[in-house]
């Protein structure tokens, strides 16, 4: 329902948060790790925002970056191994109201999750998303994770892995519904805030993959593109990303690219050489499950007990 | 022929027929001769009649008889017998015509039953046509036809659907509230002791094996466990009383209504519906505020302090359009000819003011004579005056259209019933007393064909200029004076003619018993060539020589054609219509005197340009070869401030809040407010701190400087180290 009159009252009741209010605890995360300035740049965004805590969820599963719920003053779910999208779908489903976001890391999400990922990005739900990729499991000690790049040394793989790191832009770009893809990395804190901001405001499941160091286990891995500003490429359009005067002088490498582009997004998103940074891809017209299968049906008590009682009476002796 | 013009002319100009060479009309049974083809309506497949049906997905609220028959006859008459069955259809289709143009009326099932039994009865063949058809009967409702009741009757059924809508919205909005306002009651209840107590807590598990649970520990341990959080008094009081508001609600019958009783919303007087609505709007506002209170109350977000002044005065000063919307439209059918004075003022004071009320003014009679009298004549006046008042106000929808037009403009209808503010529909039925045979639908046919009813919409909501709200579009041949029609007759030789014939006001009025007067017609022998047609009479500005006279064409009851000549009287209303329709036109955009003004100063000036431009050539090649400014694409770098390598610094927009600077010193380094390091004090750490945070940033942006202690221990190698990030 629509009315003007609340609407205009709910104006008037426009509480102003600090960054503080969003803090909870120190984060057990180590000096120099990327989760750092991810927290830092999604705490900033919810100031911005005014997004009220108490309709604000973070949820993860397990690893480094699942932690992050905990450093967040607002409700949270620490879930299970790779099971962070499906708990956030039920959360989405039976709540549409709450602002839904997920915290998930290269280990969680690609490996053990990753059944899971395919389909929540068919599903297209409105989640915000981040992939805290450092390309290593941080939390167990160094174990080669699907992203960690070939060759890398790790407790699992002594004589170097064997594989090809899985690329997550691209596996989220080849599924059906895939709606908002966009990388960021970790040391460029305002391209940073600004993805996240995008995909916040986007309507539909916004996976944002970003690159973050891990100075513990993988000290060096991402030296290359933080030392020469020109292997990072920033991506820009009038439809998505704008760059900044200060920005744009440090990093000269600059594509002008239109998000909705699926073909040329799959191109950039295979680069090796470079690392783009910015939106690859951002189609608003595609349809949200949760809309989709909202049946505009009260769920009163009577609704669900004459449901589950249905249910129950098909196995009924 | 000089007598007969003579005897002619004297007609024109004073009607009356001086010779025994004129006969009055008065019996001859004449009919303008393009009508001459619709003697019997019952054998042609038109808009009418038409069946209201119920509401459908696609909105659609009326179909046409013929329609819903070509939508059977889609499914059933295929194949070999494709052919049969729809013949046999087709005949049933004008057998129910036949019956509904004698009076029947009912459902599209019923009358379908009662016109195929007799059909059925007399061939077996047909019974099995209709019968394969009939099962395919899947859209049913009430057949009118056009007639004085179809316009309250087809409006009232297109606002009923409207409002049956808007009762399905506002009961689910109800429910909702009502569930998520006894949620806070019954989740207090749970927080309370009394929830939390072993009896309760024992008659929640429902049946089972309840023995394997200690109710009493559960309730210790629930008790001491759970957070004491319970309503504040003022909290619960307004819940409840937010609960009994929408409990007793009267305008939409809810499952969560507690009376059995709601208002009717549908008036046949504008002082009655005035007279509801004012004595209904307290109870109004006092919904409308508890609906709004109930949904911050639901999101927790009512705030005493900030929110009970605001909803103390809520709906002082009425309540906004869309506040309105919820609630239902009212409905007043009136008929024009039985409006008062008291009523007509009602009705202008609802259109003023921005009221969600719906009023249909239905007009039999569109060429009533002037009350003045003495023969005055005001044609299409009456409904004229209401609909360029309503649209005078500016913000009220304006429909008009005779009831022939009806079925044309159903999305029209549906724009105004959707309309937020008030809307007048202006109808004319065509059941004038004065028509004879002529059925109603040929007479509001005929209103609208001769510019005396015109059709058209104004629709505030369409925009904000005459272009985007205005619309005759459904008007024949709206860009000319009078809709031109082909008519085609046999002459005394046999041989075929076909003219174009303009159908004017005059053909209109000659329908009409009560003005044959102005009518005479001429015998055949006294045919001649200052015969004219009316409708170049009425195309001249003035009366001009009088050698010859206008004459309209009829036929008689066997189709013959008759000469009519018409006096001037008549001719004088024909172009006051026309001038009337012409500023219709006008407003619709149609030879409209600004733009035509506009378009020809503008002509002048583009003529006089070329023919500047063909002087000087060079200056408009010049022109053209002027070279183009380019477009900045990238704005312009910041300016940033000149640092000196003296001072100690860091960039702090790149700062990726990685923690080692403020794990060395965190008085020397801190966050800002988005979280990015800066020096905080200089003087609260050494150089050698500075020189090591910047070597430990990870993004190397931490710049020491110069020292600022010459005394400090090992200077000169902190400032080899330091030369790096100067």
């Amino acid at each position: 329902m629509n009315c003007s009159a609340t609407d205009c009252l709910l104006e008037l009741y426009d509480e102003q948060h600090e960054l503080e209010d969003y803090q909870s605890g120190v984060p057990r995360w180590c000096t120099d790790c990327g989760d750092n300035a991810i927290l830092a740049a999604v705490q900033r965004l919810c100031r911005d925002e005014g997004l009220r805590p108490e309709k604000t969820v973070f949820v993860s599963g397990i690893g480094c970056s699942s932690r992050f719920p905990h450093y967040m003053k607002t409700y949270g779910f620490h879930g299970i191994h790779g099971r962070a999208l499906p708990i956030a779908e039920g959360v989405k489903m039976v709540r549409p109201d709450l602002t839904v976001f997920v915290n998930t890391g290269d280990g969680d999400c690609c490996s053990i999750g990753a059944a899971h990922w395919i389909h929540a990005i068919r599903y297209n739900m409105n989640l915000t998303v981040f992939l805290h990729d450092n390309q290593i499991y941080g939390l167990t000690k160094k174990q080669a994770s699907p992203t960690s790049p070939i060759g890398t040394k790790s407790n699992t793989t002594p004589r170097g892995s064997y594989l090809d790191a899985l690329n997550p832009l691209s596996v989220t770009l080849g599924v059906a519904n895939a709606s908002f893809v966009a990388q960021a990395v970790d040391w460029i804190p305002e391209s940073l805030f600004e993805i996240v901001k995008a995909a916040y405001h986007h309507k539909g499941l916004s996976f944002v993959r970003i690159l973050q160091r891990c100075p513990e286990w993988l000290p060096k891995s991402l030296d290359p593109w933080m030392q020469d500003p020109d292997r990072i490429q920033l991506l820009h359009h009038e439809n998505a990303l704008h760059l900044s005067a200060g920005l744009a002088k440090t990093y000269r490498n600059q594509l002008l690219h239109d998000p909705l582009d699926m073909n040329r997004a799959r191109e950039i998103a295979s680069s090796e050489d470079v690392i783009p940074v910015g939106i690859l891809y951002q189609n608003r017209d595609i349809p949200r499950y949760e809309e989709t299968r909202q049946t505009g049906v009260l769920r009163t008590t009577e609704t669900v007990r004459k449901g589950f009682e249905a249910e129950l009476d098909k196995y009924t002796v | 022929m000089e007598a007969d013009l003579q005897t002619h002319v004297a007609f024109y100009l004073t009607g009356k027929k001086l010779s025994t060479h004129l006969d009055a009309l008065d019996g001859l049974g004449l009919r303008p001769a393009l009508f001459a083809g619709y003697r019997d309506l019952t054998h042609l497949r038109y808009d009418f009649p038409l069946v209201l049906v119920a509401e459908r997905p696609d909105g659609t609220f009326v179909e046409p008889l013929s329609g819903l028959i070509d939508g059977i006859l889609d499914r059933v008459a295929q194949g070999v017998d494709g052919e049969r069955i729809r013949k046999h259809v087709l005949r049933l289709e004008q057998e129910i015509r036949v019956r509904v143009a004698s009076g029947s009326s009912g459902l599209f099932s019923a009358l379908w039953d009662q016109a195929a039994a007799p059909l059925g009865k007399a061939d077996r063949a047909i019974a099995e046509s209709l019968s394969l058809a009939r099962a395919n009967l899947k859209i049913d409702g009430e057949v009118i036809d056009c007639n004085a009741a179809l316009p309250f009757h087809l409006f009232g059924h297109a606002w009923s659907i409207k409002q049956g809508q808007r009762a399905r919205q506002f009961s689910q909005d109800i429910e909702r509230l009502v569930l998520k306002l006894s949620d806070i009651i019954k989740a207090d209840f749970v927080n309370s002791d009394a929830g939390k107590s072993a009896e309760n807590l024992k008659a929640s598990f429902g049946t089972g094996p309840l023995d394997n649970f200690d109710f009493e520990a559960m309730s210790r341990i629930l008790t001491k466990s759970s957070p004491r959080q319970n309503l504040s008094d003022t909290r619960r009081r307004r819940v409840t009383n937010l609960l009994a508001t929408l409990h007793a609600q009267k305008f939409f019958r809810t499952a969560e209504t507690d009376t059995g009783e709601t208002y009717s919303f549908a008036f046949d007087s504008c002082i009655a519906a005035l007279a509801a609505y004012r004595e209904r709007l307290p109870r109004l506002i006092e919904l409308a505020r508890a609906m709004a209170i109930a949904e911050l109350e639901i999101k927790g977000e009512y705030n005493e302090s900030k929110h009970d002044l605001l909803f103390d005065s809520f709906g002082e000063n009425g309540l906004e359009a869309s506040d309105l919307s919820l609630f239902p439209d009212y409905l007043v059918r009136l008929n024009a000819a039985g409006m008062t004075g008291p009523e007509q003022n009602t009705l202008t004071e609802i259109l003023s003011v921005d009221l969600p009320i719906k009023i249909v003014v239905q007009t039999d009679d569109v060429i009533e004579e002037s009350p003045l009298g003495n023969g005055h004549l005001a044609f299409a006046l009456r409904s004229r005056q209401l609909a360029s008042m309503a649209m005078g106000m500016n913000g009220v929808f304006v429909l008009q259209s005779p009831a022939s037009n009806l079925y044309q403009v159903r999305q029209q209808i549906q724009r105004g019933l959707d309309y937020s503010g008030p809307a007048l529909f202006s109808v004319f039925s065509g059941a004038a007393t004065g028509s004879g045979e002529l059925p109603p639908y040929l007479i509001a046919a005929a209103a609208l064909e001769s510019r005396v009813f015109p059709s058209f919409t104004f629709d505030p909501a369409a925009g904000r200029d005459w272009a985007s709200r205005f619309s005759l579009d459904t008007n024949p041949q709206a860009a000319l004076d009078w809709p031109l029609r082909e008519f085609a007759y046999e002459d005394e030789k046999h041989q075929s003619v076909a003219q174009q014939t303009p159908f004017t006001l005059i053909d209109f009025v000659a329908c009409d018993a009560r003005y044959s007067k102005h009518f005479a017609r001429v015998p055949r022998t006294r045919w001649n060539g200052t015969l004219t047609p009316v409708g170049e009479t009425v195309a001249r500005a003035e009366r001009g020589p009088l050698d010859s006279v206008p004459c309209l064409m009829m036929v008689d009851p066997e189709n013959r054609l008759q000469k009519v000549i018409v006096d001037e009287k008549l001719i004088r209303e024909a172009r006051r219509c026309r001038d009337m329709w012409n500023s219709l036109q006008e407003l619709g955009g149609i030879n409209n005197s600004h733009a035509e003004r506009l378009l020809a100063r503008e002509n002048e000036i583009r003529e006089a340009s070329v023919q500047t431009a063909g002087e000087a050539p060079a200056s408009a090649s010049a022109v053209l070869a002027a070279p183009v400014t380019a477009t900045p694409v990238a704005p312009p770098a910041e300016q940033e401030a000149e640092r000196s390598p003296d001072e100690a610094y860091i960039e702090t927009a790149r700062c990726s809040t990685c923690n080692e600077c403020t794990q060395i010193n965190n008085k020397m380094f801190a966050y800002d407010g988005n979280k990015q390091a800066y020096i905080a004090d200089l003087n609260a750490g050494t150089y050698a701190q500075l020189v090591e945070a910047a070597e430990s940033c990870q993004v190397s942006i931490i710049h020491p400087g110069k020292p600022r202690n010459p005394n400090e221990a090992g200077l000169e190698e902190l400032l080899k180290r330091a030369e790096v990030f100067i």
